[in-house]
């Protein structure tokens, strides 16, 4: 099952990784919003999350309780050594096909 | 966060706790509609995430979850509903403003009514703020005289604090115009009552309420900005008032207000004695309230008054009549009673406007079903469920209501504004009014019901389509019956809804007519009034007051186009009284306290000539009843029959007031005025001339009768009076046909709110009719074709469908009818002088729907006319 990833879900990687042991749906949002500009609801996350973890891309623990939450606990999401490979991947595959264009369009 | 807890239950076990955290992270208490939105959304785009999950890994198509399920289909129906709104844009407009009256109107009243009656007072442990006073003769509590205060304050053990209050009207002097302010003297336990004490400076101490050291005074928040540019330095400046330097001690917080006398701004020690003639138990002008100790049941305090009381009595068996006794009342109670009736019958009539509006959306939403009939039955060829199908349509109706609903809130804000800006002031609690998240959740609430409410009869009728006959080729004639029924019989609901709310303001509208046609007692017309008070040092004593009255008068009468103008201490409807207590002479009562109670009225020459009030025996006061003459006084028919039945009262003499007071000659009799209301009972009324009486009223009205429009001298007399003493204030200058006017002004209210909900039902329920006939008309082109082509005239018809709509109109007419009898008793606290099933009103409403109906036929009645045999058959 060769398995690519989307725009968005590359993007959902990236954010997962920046935020290394951090990562669960409100940071996720704000780091798409700080670093991509992405604004996104968080359904569109939870849904990104999801599936990605349906895909063996991320996993997932479950984080302690804290007073602002009501006390409720969080989810927080981590890139798997297969995440972390298809990332590659995909990121490798849009260098390659970037080169010799114009610039603006070139992933260093 | 309430809400939010039960709508979390749409969300995937899984993922609930973790998103719940998320959003209140997020969002903390704020925003809560971002947070319901944001919980909707994610709990629709979860479920369907996992069911795609969960389908990826077995390869297989993964069944919803249950609460999936839900969540799903609801997308679906209310995306299809949208879409099908937004096709029939001409339904969707006329639908949807039924509701935004509907549901706007209903929601502006409700949160008119909810505050004023239901929410608390804006105190702390308001529940035990009562009003306590000697009983009225209506039950009511009346006022208490202050050594009957100072015995219960100093005797019951109930309360934690008593207080007595008398109004107070002082003149502020200072740099600016003199202002008569509204006030009151208190005693010391008054702000302790509320609970509330000053913002700014403290509250009265003990020692000021003694005699000699009580000129302090406490400012309102609103007078303090007013007044004193809301300067904190005022507290220990002095201010003078009347002539008098008071000490401002303190300013109460902004919106403290005494929900018992609204309008007052200023607080002063009451500072009375034992000794003062004013003091005494029978001069009850004080009014008391108290708050209960904590956890002392209102019967409690009840008893023990009644013990107190009973004991005061005992030792005071002159003061007392035999029948007096004390009441206490919770202070909600009292500050709504008056109002309670009326607003608890608007808040009825509205619900009929809204029981209307749904059964016209139902009617609407029928007759659209009809026409979707082809759409059901495929629906349900391809195996949707009866249910599936029903829900579709809920759905629907509830989307509608919720738009709906939007508007409604919309329309209630301006309606709220506008029953804040000319609501009759008499309503208490005016500025609690206003749409909050209270109204807000009442109102979606409504929404809901109101959907499923309108949208249960289409949706359960959809649910049965005769699969056969609905998809044959130009047969959707049957299964259409029963639907046909139904909205008839809505039509029937409505019509009988609006003839009840007609009759209703109809009841409403003969009572005021009636009121308003009450003879005064005087002849209102070209009469102008105002009240001037004298006030400062100038008037220390009496002799300056009656010579500024009398000079005052004589400048008024010197004004071109005023014929007569006379002083009097109380303007009948004025909105005031002054009651004596009268001894007969020859007739000694055991207690004094039986004595008949009488209208005073200090008068000058000319007021009964310049009101119009008809002399009927004797003579009329005239300038020989001087200081010095024999004291003299002209009394009412009214009285005269109640003292001096078959008697003639003239020469015979009374007292006013106590045993002390000088006998006074009756030499005239005169006719009855209504003082307290034109609804009212006529009381027995005495006139004195002013210079007879022991001191100066320091404040008298005016009444001047003029010869054109009195409005016009109103600028004149006033520099007359200007002329004599530039500094007094001059109140409330009005013709006596706005007094009156003023006296209606709560019934007005009621009517005009009536009067316009009966033309929104009336409106309704006509389109309701039309919109019936009107599909009727339709559906049977082909038939009334066939007809014409075999011979049947025009008027036949014509007769055919004004008939069918008129049967509408009767039985509509008859069920409301019954209603309207069954109903109406619930005005009777709001009629006068007409009976709650007056006939004339009925017939009168009757008529009104009969030809509301037939105005409604007749669009469709005239298209069936219309209806040409050649293009009706060739639809074929």
């Amino acid at each position: 099952m060769p398995n690519y990833l989307g725009e968005f879900e590359q993007l959902v990687m990236l954010a997962l990784l920046h935020l290394g042991r951090d990562g669960y749906g409100i940071t996720v949002r704000r780091e798409l919003e700080e670093r991509a500009g992405r604004s996104v609801s968080l359904g569109t996350v939870y849904k990104t999350l999801l599936r990605l973890e349906a895909k063996g891309y991320v996993g997932s623990t479950v984080g302690d309780p804290t007073p602002e939450r009501g006390g409720r606990r969080k989810k927080l999401y981590f890139v798997t050594v297969p995440g972390r490979q298809a990332l590659a991947r995909s990121l490798a595959a849009l260098k390659g096909m970037s080169r010799g264009l114009d610039p603006a369009l070139t992933i260093q | 966060m309430n809400a939010a807890r039960w709508l979390g239950w749409l969300l995937p076990r899984a993922e609930r706790e973790f998103v719940l955290g998320d959003l209140d992270e997020l969002y903390g208490g704020g925003n809560r509609l971002r947070y319901a939105l944001d919980l909707l959304r994610s709990a629709a785009i979860l479920h369907a995430a996992q069911r795609r999950a969960a389908h990826r890994v077995s390869m297989q198509p993964a069944p919803f979850s249950k609460r999936g399920r839900f969540m799903s289909t609801l997308l679906t129906d209310l995306r299809y509903a949208f879409r099908t709104l937004a096709r029939n844009p001409s339904f969707s407009f006329l639908a949807l403003l039924t509701l935004v009256i509907g549901i706007g109107a209903t929601t502006a009243i409700y949160s008119v009514v909810v505050p004023v009656l239901f929410q608390p007072l804006p105190y702390p442990g308001a529940e035990r703020i009562v009003a306590i006073g000697e009983r009225n003769d209506d039950g009511s509590e009346g006022n208490v005289g202050y050594l009957t205060f100072r015995d219960i304050e100093q005797t019951t053990t109930s309360f934690e604090a008593v207080a007595a209050t008398s109004s107070w009207q002082p003149t502020l002097q200072g740099q600016s115009e003199p202002e008569r302010l509204t006030g009151q003297r208190v005693t010391r336990g008054f702000f302790s009552v509320f609970g509330v004490r000053p913002a700014v400076g403290r509250d009265f101490t003990a020692e000021e309420n003694v005699r000699g050291q009580h000129r302090v005074a406490i400012l309102s928040h609103g007078l303090w900005v007013r007044r004193f540019g809301g300067d904190p330095s005022v507290i220990g400046k002095p201010v003078s008032m009347d002539g008098i330097q008071y000490i401002v001690v303190g300013v109460m917080p902004h919106g403290f207000q005494n929900l018992m006398s609204p309008q007052s701004e200023i607080w002063a020690p009451l500072g009375y004695e034992a000794s003062l003639s004013w003091a005494c138990r029978t001069c009850r002008h004080l009014r008391s309230v108290a708050r209960i100790k904590e956890g002392t049941p209102l019967s409690q305090a009840r008893q023990e008054l009644s013990v107190v009381f009973g004991r005061i009595k005992a030792e005071n068996t002159n003061d007392y009549a035999a029948g007096s006794g004390m009441v206490i009342n919770p202070m909600q109670k009292r500050v709504t009673a008056a109002v309670r009736p009326a607003l608890l019958v608007l808040l009825g009539a509205v619900g009929f406007v809204l029981l209307i509006a749904c059964a016209n959306v139902s009617g609407l939403l029928l007759g659209r079903a009809m026409q979707r009939e082809g759409e059901f039955a495929i629906r349900g060829a391809l195996g949707a469920g009866r249910w599936r199908v029903a829900r579709q349509l809920l759905t629907e109706s509830v989307l509608l209501s919720v738009i709906g609903a939007a508007g409604g809130v919309l329309v209630a804000w301006w309606a709220v504004r506008a029953i804040v800006a000319y609501g009759p002031p008499s309503l208490p609690r005016l500025q609690a009014i206003g749409i909050n998240w209270g109204v807000l959740a009442f109102t979606a609430g409504l929404a809901v019901v109101a959907g499923i409410a309108f949208g249960l009869v289409p949706a359960v009728a959809a649910a049965r389509p005769d699969l056969f006959s609905a998809l044959r080729p130009g047969g959707r004639l049957t299964g259409q019956r029963s639907r046909r029924a139904a909205r008839a019989g809505l039509v029937v609901i409505e019509m009988a809804l609006a003839l009840m709310l007609l009759a209703g303001a109809g009841l409403l509208m003969r009572s005021l007519h009636k009121l308003l046609a009450v003879d005064p007692g005087f002849d209102a017309n070209h009469l102008l009034t105002m009240e001037v008070q004298t006030t400062g040092s100038r008037y220390g004593e009496d002799a300056p007051v009656r010579a500024f009255f009398d000079q005052a008068r004589e400048a008024v009468l010197a004004v071109p186009g005023v014929v007569q103008a006379g002083w009097t201490s109380q303007l009948p409807l004025g909105g005031n009284f002054d009651g004596y207590g009268i001894q007969i002479e020859g007739r000694v009562l055991a207690n004094p306290e039986d004595a008949p109670g009488a209208d005073r009225y200090a008068v000058s020459p000319g007021y009964l000539e310049a009101m119009g009030i008809p002399l009927k025996r004797g003579r009329i006061i005239a300038r020989e009843d001087a200081t010095s003459a024999p004291p003299v006084v002209l009394i009412n028919e009214a009285f005269a029959k109640l003292s001096w039945p078959g008697e003639d009262p003239i020469g015979k003499r009374i007292q006013m007031g106590g045993p002390d007071t000088p006998w006074r000659a009756i030499v005239g009799i005169v006719g009855d005025v209504r003082h307290t209301g034109l609804d009212a009972e006529i009381s027995p009324q005495v006139y004195v001339p002013a210079v007879q009486w022991p001191w100066a009223d320091g404040s008298m009205v005016l009444a001047a009768r003029t010869t054109g429009n009195p409005e016009a001298l109103l600028a004149s007399v006033r520099g007359a009076i200007r002329g004599i003493d530039r500094d007094l204030p001059i109140i409330g200058a009005a013709t006596m046909d706005e007094v009156i006017a003023q006296t209606a002004t709560q019934r007005r209210f009621a009517f005009l709110v009536f009067q316009l909900f009966a033309l929104v039902a009336l409106l309704l329920a006509a389109a309701g009719v039309y919109g019936v006939l009107a599909g009727s008309v339709a559906e049977r082109t082909r038939e009334i074709g066939i007809r014409s082509a075999l011979g049947a005239s025009r008027s036949g018809v014509l007769r055919m469908v004004l008939s069918q709509g008129l049967r509408l109109t009767a039985a509509g007419m008859v069920l409301g009818g019954i209603g309207a009898l069954l109903l109406s008793r619930f005005l009777e606290g709001m009629l006068f002088g007409v009976g709650t099933r007056d006939p004339v009103t009925l017939i009168g409403v009757a008529a009104v729907l009969v030809v509301t109906g037939l105005l409604a036929c007749l669009a469709p009645a005239l298209r069936a006319v219309r209806v040409s045999p050649l293009e009706a058959l060739r639809g074929e």
